[in-house]
């Protein structure tokens, strides 16, 4: 066989026969499932370990509270302990021991991502917020308002506009590591693309296949940024 | 209305207000002057706890606001600040602004605060500014809706820090305007300002500070055309 025919042979065993492009998007489904939820608990998860160590930062040092303080604890143990192992040790350890006997890996992943993207965009909404003028707080504490509505209402919001391309460099990088959910045997792309390889001994087409999906979606993605935070920035302008 | 009790502030090693005994009444128009450095912003800043002093006491109302036991969220919906870089809520339009407070404070409804804030831009001017976002605004305008703001709230007085500083001198008349009709409404102003002829228009009582102390206060007659201390009389030869 000429190269020609060996090239076609690989793509059509990699994604014509046996319908198999479509197990290729199924996995990319999950992948993006995964995704979806993880984000989802990462920032809201961010969001809380932000505020509250932004709050215990911002207290003086003699006007801290007991619970204030162990709270920060947690957040900040949190933070350094996600930080410092890796994904997939903290996905073997979920799927493996914590979360044994459970058959549903999607909610395993989903939730492993998401605890992890929380530590990360704890550091990152913390950064938002530190970086609002302190007189926007001044200014709705003066009327008034509770600290939490001033947060919620005023310096969140803006804060969110500041970190909006490192949110999404974030949701990129998620995006990418969900590949390794393929430890715990959770069939999103990657795992596809390697099962496909070892039924039919071609590793060219399933794995360069994958990368061009994989760098489609992230291409999608920054385009889609690029609008919101152009939306977003209306209020910046005259 | 506001009493100050031996008022002492301090930022680590630097004591910024040394033991300040005041007292200001309803309807009184204070006008605090000093050079800077002085501690009239942190004193004026204490007066609604965004400054936590470090000894002494204030009270409002009869309440001691300075007691860690008052709720100084409830104390502060009666007191309006103006601040000198304005400070209005960046991701919020010019209505919003106004509206915040009082609706999410339970003063009025959405429906009431809207009416009010129409009401109240229509007094300084600005209608049809409404739905502009802050950064659409000139310094002027901006400070004319931070005033608006602080009286949607229907506070029983008015704080203001530097409310003319960061503004273009062509810009200072408007806000000074909006200031002394509010003075002949009759609302209780505590003003710390570099504006000595607005001092002597519409203040009933000037203080000069100095190293965290009241070196001097009268009326603004008698202080303008007399001064006593020897302090008093060198800043005044530079700023008049």
């Amino acid at each position: 066989m000429d190269w020609k025919a060996k090239l076609w042979l690989d793509f059509y065993q990699s994604f014509i026969e046996a319908d198999r492009w479509l197990l290729y998007l199924k996995g990319l489904g999950v992948a993006v499932q995964v995704t979806l939820g993880a984000l989802s608990i990462g920032v809201v998860l961010g969001v809380l370990v932000a505020v509250v160590r932004t709050f215990h930062d911002q207290r003086p040092p003699g006007r801290r509270s007991v619970v204030l303080g162990l709270l920060n604890l947690l957040c900040k143990t949190y933070a350094t302990v996600i930080r410092g192992t890796p994904a997939m040790v903290q996905l073997l350890i979920m799927g493996f021991v914590i979360f044994a006997g459970s058959r549903n890996l999607v909610a395993i992943a989903i939730l492993t991502f998401g605890i992890n993207s929380g530590a990360y965009v704890s550091e990152i909404v913390r950064g938002g917020i530190m970086s609002v003028d302190p007189g926007q707080m001044e200014a709705g504490r003066s009327l008034g308002m509770s600290y939490a509505t001033v947060m919620g209402q005023v310096v969140i919001p803006q804060a969110v506009k500041n970190i909006l391309p490192a949110l999404g460099n974030e949701l990129i990088t998620l995006f990418k590591d969900t590949s390794i959910v393929t430890v715990i045997g959770l069939r999103d792309i990657t795992k596809v693309a390697i099962q496909i390889q070892s039924k039919t001994y071609q590793a060219f087409m399933p794995f360069f296949g994958i990368a061009v999906v994989y760098l489609a979606v992230v291409m999608a993605l920054t385009w889609l940024l690029g609008i919101l935070e152009r939306r977003l920035r209306a209020s910046d302008r005259r | 209305m506001i009493g100050v009790d031996k008022l002492s502030k301090s930022f680590g090693q630097n004591q910024v207000l040394n033991g300040i005994t005041d007292h200001i009444a309803q309807g009184e128009k204070v006008v605090i002057i000093g050079p800077s450095g002085s501690g009239k912003s942190t004193f004026l800043r204490c007066l609604n706890l965004l400054e936590t002093p470090t000894s002494g006491t204030i009270t409002f109302d009869g309440t001691v606001i300075t007691d860690p036991k008052t709720d100084i969220n409830l104390v502060r919906r009666h007191m309006g600040m103006v601040f000198q870089h304005f400070n209005l809520f960046a991701n919020k339009t010019v209505r919003q602004n106004i509206t915040l407070a009082p609706v999410r404070t339970g003063l009025m409804s959405q429906q009431e605060a809207d009416a009010e804030a129409d009401r109240l831009l229509e007094r300084v001017g600005l209608a049809h500014r409404a739905d502009s976002y802050p950064v659409q605004l000139s310094g002027g305008q901006k400070q004319r809706i931070a005033i608006v703001r602080a009286l949607a709230m229907r506070p029983k007085v008015m704080l203001f820090d530097e409310p003319t500083s960061a503004l273009d001198p062509e810009m200072v008349g408007e806000v000074l305007e909006v200031m002394r009709e509010l003075a002949h409404e009759g609302m209780t102003m505590v003003v710390v300002t570099h504006e000595m002829g607005f001092a002597r228009e519409v203040g009933t009582r000037v203080l000069f500070m100095d190293e965290g102390k009241i070196l001097e206060q009268n009326t603004p007659e008698a202080f303008f055309s007399n001064p006593q201390e020897p302090r008093t009389r060198e800043f005044l030869s530079k700023v008049l």
